[in-house]
């Protein structure tokens, strides 16, 4: 399933939660939703899915009108931030809850849930937790749980808030190479929120970088890491170091010495120049420039050589 | 190496000094407001409540027996149940609806909604069955309009109904309020998510969740039903065998000096406390385990 999101604007009071948000996710599609707390993120997802509802725009399934149906006529599997399983409920009725509750002429036969709910529990390797109830479970499993829940109902569009915040971060990197593969294995259209661009980058085929309501660039982790879009993706994304330059005749200045840099486009005056820290190398002064060009090494993406950007608005702070 | 040096830091210091804990100050002290507490519980309200079964049963079962069975004391015990069974319904309807509104929902004058909740906490129960009067009396505001089609409300079963459901009525909510807003509403969205109507997302999904302190809350509110005395003096008129209600039933009794009468049928009054403090107990145990289930 795809899913055109047009012109979404929603406003909580005066707090402007998003902002005109343009955004297509292609059929299949694993997109991550990066950015700092407050930047519309989780606001988004639940407008998707439709726990929340725009003032203004439109949200397209298959080009189908998507603002006209409510969340449990979209189809959509939700796994929430504190998973919100049901608590009175073990974990083989949590998963079964949306088969049970579909309406009689199509519910399954208890057979057929019964042999759903065993594929679901084999497929997130928990079969042996079927009988506990969710306050006897770690966070870890809490999540799959969650997770094989929301895959019940053979959701077209997979949409997680979060989904490893609330755990340790060995049992976050576990379950986020096994997000990655059981996307690949089931493939349905995914759409996660996160705050961390780490699992943003190593997850998602896409990300879309969010701050103060306002998409700042979409695109493959790749693009996202090595041609930052604007400053505050180049800050909030991997490590940079900002120096205060100076624009003065098309040259870059910085402590009153020109840098081999091009200006792209930045207006002369005061500027930020960012930086990737493992881009810059100290030398000896007068001992002339290293130009040297970055390999693809252990935890870096592959890289070209000086990469530093120039961004106009000097001393302007950036959110994070 | 550093952890271990803090530790032999620790042992330096004397043991028994750093074992003692401020409330273990004075054994004298101690026991001195043990004793004061189980004292006065024992005068003011063991006490008491023996004096009620031993009264009652001061000349012997058949007496005891005999003041339960009369005509009388069956009516006031049957309109006790009806009104209670009547409160309880009521109450479990409209409390878990208030409850709900106030703790899923966010609109205006969600806090005033909320005191008029605790109003009749406050208000003196007398005066919760003079508003029914002046509301529905003859010379109420009503009244000529009741009268014209032939409704009686005061001095009725209604007017201790309705003046019984005022009393009665913060139980339920309270009780739910502070749990339905610990929970949220995520299971609620979740479930719909799942494609759960709303009807099947409360029966499924919210009521299961708050069944405990729902049962707690109605378990006080036939409490209170059953033993209301003040608001309902007002409305009943005290028609022997119509509109008394036990608590009723008992005074009159009493200020006849039918003691042996009196106490028989205060002492079921006073076994429905005790079951109900045992229920109590028992609840709040399972209260207790749901509240740890959730973190």
């Amino acid at each position: 399933m795809s899913i055109e999101i047009q012109n979404i604007t929603k406003s909580f009071g005066t707090f402007t939660a998003l902002d005109g948000i343009n955004l297509s996710i292609r059929n299949g599609e694993l997109v991550a939703l990066l950015g700092p707390s407050g930047s519309g993120k989780t606001t988004l997802l639940r407008i998707i899915a439709g726990l929340d509802w725009p003032e203004r725009g439109a949200v397209r399934f298959n080009g189908e009108d998507a603002l006209e149906r409510s969340v449990g006529e979209r189809n959509v599997g939700f796994v929430f931030q504190h998973y919100a399983l049901f608590r009175h409920m073990n974990v083989y009725e949590n998963v079964a809850f949306g088969l049970r509750v579909k309406p009689r002429a199509q519910r399954p036969s208890e057979s057929k849930i019964d042999a759903q709910v065993r594929r679901l529990l084999d497929l997130v390797q928990i079969q042996w937790l079927a009988d506990r109830y969710p306050h006897q479970l770690s966070g870890g499993q809490r999540q799959r749980v969650a997770l094989a829940r929301a895959l019940a109902i053979e959701p077209s569009v997979l949409l997680l808030d979060e989904p490893f915040g609330a755990l340790d971060a060995k049992v976050r990197k576990e379950l986020r190479r096994w997000l990655r593969t059981l996307h690949s294995e089931i493939n349905v259209t995914s759409v996660f929120v996160t705050h961390d661009q780490e699992e943003a980058l190593e997850v998602a085929d896409r990300v879309v970088v969010l701050n103060n309501g306002r998409i700042e660039q979409i695109g493959s982790p790749e693009e996202v890491y090595d041609r930052p879009a604007s400053a505050f993706v180049h800050d909030f994304i991997g490590e940079a170091i900002s120096l205060p330059v100076e624009v003065r005749d098309r040259e870059v200045w910085f402590n009153e010495r020109p840098l081999p840099l091009e200006t792209q486009g930045a207006a002369s005056g005061p500027a930020r120049l960012f930086v990737r820290p493992f881009d810059m190398s100290l030398v000896t002064p007068g001992r002339g420039r290293a130009h040297r060009s970055r390999q693809g090494g252990e935890g870096l993406r592959p890289t070209s050589a000086r990469r530093g950007r120039v961004r106009p608005g000097a001393r302007r702070p950036y959110c994070s | 190496m550093t952890v271990m040096d803090a530790s032999q830091v620790r042992v330096g210091y004397e043991p028994r000094a750093m074992k003692r804990t401020a409330q273990q100050d004075d054994v004298a002290v101690r026991w001195a407001v043990i004793g004061i507490a189980v004292g006065f519980l024992s005068i003011f309200i063991v006490l008491p409540l023996i004096a009620v079964f031993t009264q009652a049963l001061a000349h012997g079962f058949s007496v005891y027996a005999a003041a339960l069975v009369e005509p009388d004391a069956i009516a006031a015990i049957r309109l006790t149940l009806i009104v209670a069974l009547v409160s309880i319904v009521t109450n479990l309807v409209f409390g878990l609806i208030a409850a709900w509104s106030i703790a899923k929902f966010d609109f205006t004058g969600k806090s005033l909604l909320i005191t008029f909740i605790d109003l009749p906490f406050s208000v003196s129960p007398v005066v919760a069955g003079l508003v029914f009067v002046l509301l529905f009396g003859a010379q109420g505001l009503f009244g000529p309009w009741l009268q014209s089609h032939d409704l009686q409300i005061i001095f009725a079963m209604p007017g201790i109904i309705l003046a019984t459901l005022f009393v009665t009525f913060p139980f339920v909510a309270r009780e739910l309020i502070p749990l339905m807003q610990q929970q949220g509403t995520q299971e609620e969205e979740a479930a719909r998510s799942l494609g759960a109507s709303g009807l099947a997302t409360f029966f499924r999904v919210t009521l299961p969740n708050v069944k405990w302190a729902l049962l707690y809350g109605v378990l006080l509110c036939n409490a209170r039903a059953m033993g209301e005395f003040g608001a309902v003096s007002v409305v009943s008129g005290h028609i022997r065998g119509e509109t008394n209600t036990m608590p009723l039933h008992i005074e009159i009794l009493y200020n006849e000096y039918q003691f042996v009468a009196a106490f028989a049928v205060a002492s079921l009054l006073a076994l429905l406390a005790l079951v109900t403090l045992l229920a109590k107990t028992l609840l709040e145990r399972r209260i207790g385990k749901v509240k740890r289930g959730v973190h």
